[in-house]
């Protein structure tokens, strides 16, 4: 291994949501660089969102992502909420959390059963699985076609919905158009229990984090759309003092920005939220996390597909719950007039605290934007595990150390997921 | 059941034809839906359709932005070289759907060539000239080949 200098490289990818790219770089035995560069597009949202009116930020920065709009969507309508010094009522809050757990419902169905699955069963994707394991995926579908259907119901349509805006939404769903979805989320139970007992079943090498863990905290449950921020390390402090806290900047080796939580690298996800927020759970969810092996923490982002599973159950059971609860209501937003200032919103995306900050004239007009995605804050410890892991199999031949770095990456189910394949290798002899 | 898929992202300029196409279809009555181009995703939208008209942009070398290329399942490249921004986005789906059982009866590719992808909003000229005859085409296929009536 002495005098061989190898590359593990993933080519840039054109996928709409995120751009990445990974590069290894091992010299004589020891890993000299691991540098990933993923999720550009959030600076240029933020120039665009320069200028615009300031009802406009929840519409325009759902077209981040397609697979979680609804977190760009609230979370932008906290921070304009915030700036502006209006309070929602309880009834739009709790529409607002049915309809992010149908977004959760829908991405984790997604990344459990089509992208993280095949990583341990053996198969390079979903494709070459559904030969075999036919009616698994198919029971991975309806569970995201269930959350489409809470999706739709509540937000007009599945992808980017358009019912949301600044103060609540446009229009309550009325009782009869959210009962067909109650009957789907019912059976929808049941197949998410069966995929903590499924996923729970699969191997998982070996490793524990010991990276700092950042999450939304509720006491009263398990925080999606409202909370204080809480660390594994102590922190616990109100949105407003993200900022402070959490600093990004530039690193050396890369155009993107790393984020920092007090001057050290951490994780955002459901990791951190499981881990900080296991109490919150509902009984049930905490049930399937027991039988499945899993404890009040965890620590193993192999294990990471469990915890989206138990996740998932307990998304569908706090629909369930929300939905038996849901009277419509009028009107169906609060006025919320602009007023010069600052606001902060901080939400739990699937993957993890997603931020947004806006400045906004007496005109209306948004003077600054910052949005700081779960993926972009999860950069370094991402490298950090690369490093890690790599610098334990540098036995491997390159045609396993690379499906392994691929999975390393899967764990933390990063937007450039979305391609099976994403790693090219290089080695060079020198 | 018919459906038009319109595929892009509209802050990627170009590649915004998809969703545009599939915006004007719904508003003159048609039944369209936007996508990302995620296979699941492509997958619930097809579901139990007749027919499946999917609109997205592609990048050609050479290439005459504004032309549309009008292909069946079959002329799909299906892994590599895959012209879409979307990376393997409608391939992908449409092998996941063949392993799955999960296929349109038919399914339509109406393929834009675009000018520029890159980050902003806006169609390039070619594209956005291209667009009223590229949704009466959508329309007409929408509907069996026979124009819409007053609805």
């Amino acid at each position: 291994m002495s005098h061989r200098a190898r590359q593990l490289r993933v080519s840039a990818l054109a996928r709409v949501e995120g751009e990445g790219a990974l590069n290894v770089v091992l010299h004589e035995g020891a890993v000299e660089r691991a540098e990933l560069r993923i999720y550009e597009p959030p600076r240029f949202f933020e120039a665009l969102l320069r200028g615009r009116a300031y009802t406009e930020p929840p519409d325009i920065t759902a077209r981040i992502c397609g697979i979680c709009p609804v977190a760009y969507q609230l979370s932008a309508c906290l921070a304009i909420e915030d700036a502006c010094g209006v309070a929602v009522s309880t009834e739009v809050e709790a529409l607002r959390r049915l309809l992010y757990c149908g977004e959760w419902i829908s991405s984790h169905a997604l990344h459990v059963y089509l992208l993280h699955a095949p990583d341990f069963l053996g198969y390079p994707d979903a494709i070459a699985m559904a030969a075999e394991h036919r009616d698994t995926l198919e029971r991975g579908l309806a569970l995201k076609k269930a959350g489409n259907a809470l999706l739709a119901a509540i937000g007009g349509r599945a992808i980017h919905p358009v019912n949301v805006r600044v103060g609540g939404f446009y229009q309550a769903p009325t009782r009869a158009t959210l009962a067909p979805v109650a009957e789907q989320l019912r059976s929808a139970l049941d197949t998410a229990l069966a995929t903590v007992d499924w996923v729970a079943s699969f191997e998982f090498p070996d490793l524990e984090l010991d990276h700092d863990l950042l999450a939304v905290h509720a006491e009263s449950q398990y925080a999606i759309t409202r909370g204080r921020l809480r660390s594994s390390s102590g922190l616990d402090f109100p949105v407003a003092e993200f900022p402070d806290h959490v600093v990004e900047h530039q690193v050396p080796h890369s155009t993107a920005l790393h984020a920092e939580l007090d001057g050290h690298r951490y994780l955002t996800g459901p990791l951190a939220r499981y881990t900080l927020n296991f109490e919150q759970l509902s009984p049930i969810a905490r049930q399937a996390a027991t039988a499945a092996g899993l404890g009040s923490s965890c620590r193993n982002p192999f294990r990471s597909i469990v915890v989206r599973a138990v996740e998932l159950v307990y998304a569908v059971d706090e629909a369930l719950r929300l939905l038996s609860e849901y009277e419509p209501f009028q009107p169906a937003h609060h006025p919320v007039p602009p007023r010069a200032g600052i606001g902060h919103g901080v939400t739990e995306a699937p993957r993890g605290v997603l931020y947004h900050r806006y400045g906004i004239g007496t005109d209306g007009l948004v003077t600054t934007a910052t949005i700081v995605p779960p993926t972009s804050q999860n950069q370094a410890a991402v490298e950090a595990d690369l490093r890690a892991l790599v610098a334990a199999n540098l036995a491997l031949p390159d045609e396993q150390l690379t499906p392994l770095c691929e999975r390393a990456i899967r764990n933390y189910d990063p937007c450039i997921s979305c391609s099976a394949h994403f790693l090219d290798l290089t080695r060079t002899e020198r | 059941m018919n459906v038009l898929i319109g595929v892009g992202n509209p802050y990627r300029r170009d590649d915004g034809v998809g969703p545009l196409v599939a915006d004007q279809v719904a508003r003159r009555g048609g039944n369209a839906v936007q996508s990302d181009g995620e296979p699941a995703g492509m997958l619930l939208a097809w579901e139990n359709a007749d027919l499946a008209i999917v609109v997205d942009a592609v990048v050609c070398e050479p290439s005459t932005p504004g032309r549309v290329h009008r292909t069946s399942v079959d002329e799909l490249p299906l892994a590599g070289g895959a012209p879409s921004s979307h990376g393997l986005g409608i391939p992908e789906a449409v092998a996941l759907g063949r392993a799955l059982g999960r296929m349109p009866a038919r399914l339509v590719v109406l393929a834009v060539e675009a000018a520029d992808i890159s980050l902003g909003t806006g169609l390039s000229p070619a594209v956005a000239a291209a667009l009223p005859a590229l949704v009466s085409q959508a329309m007409a296929e929408l509907s069996g080949g026979r124009a819409f009536g007053p609805c």
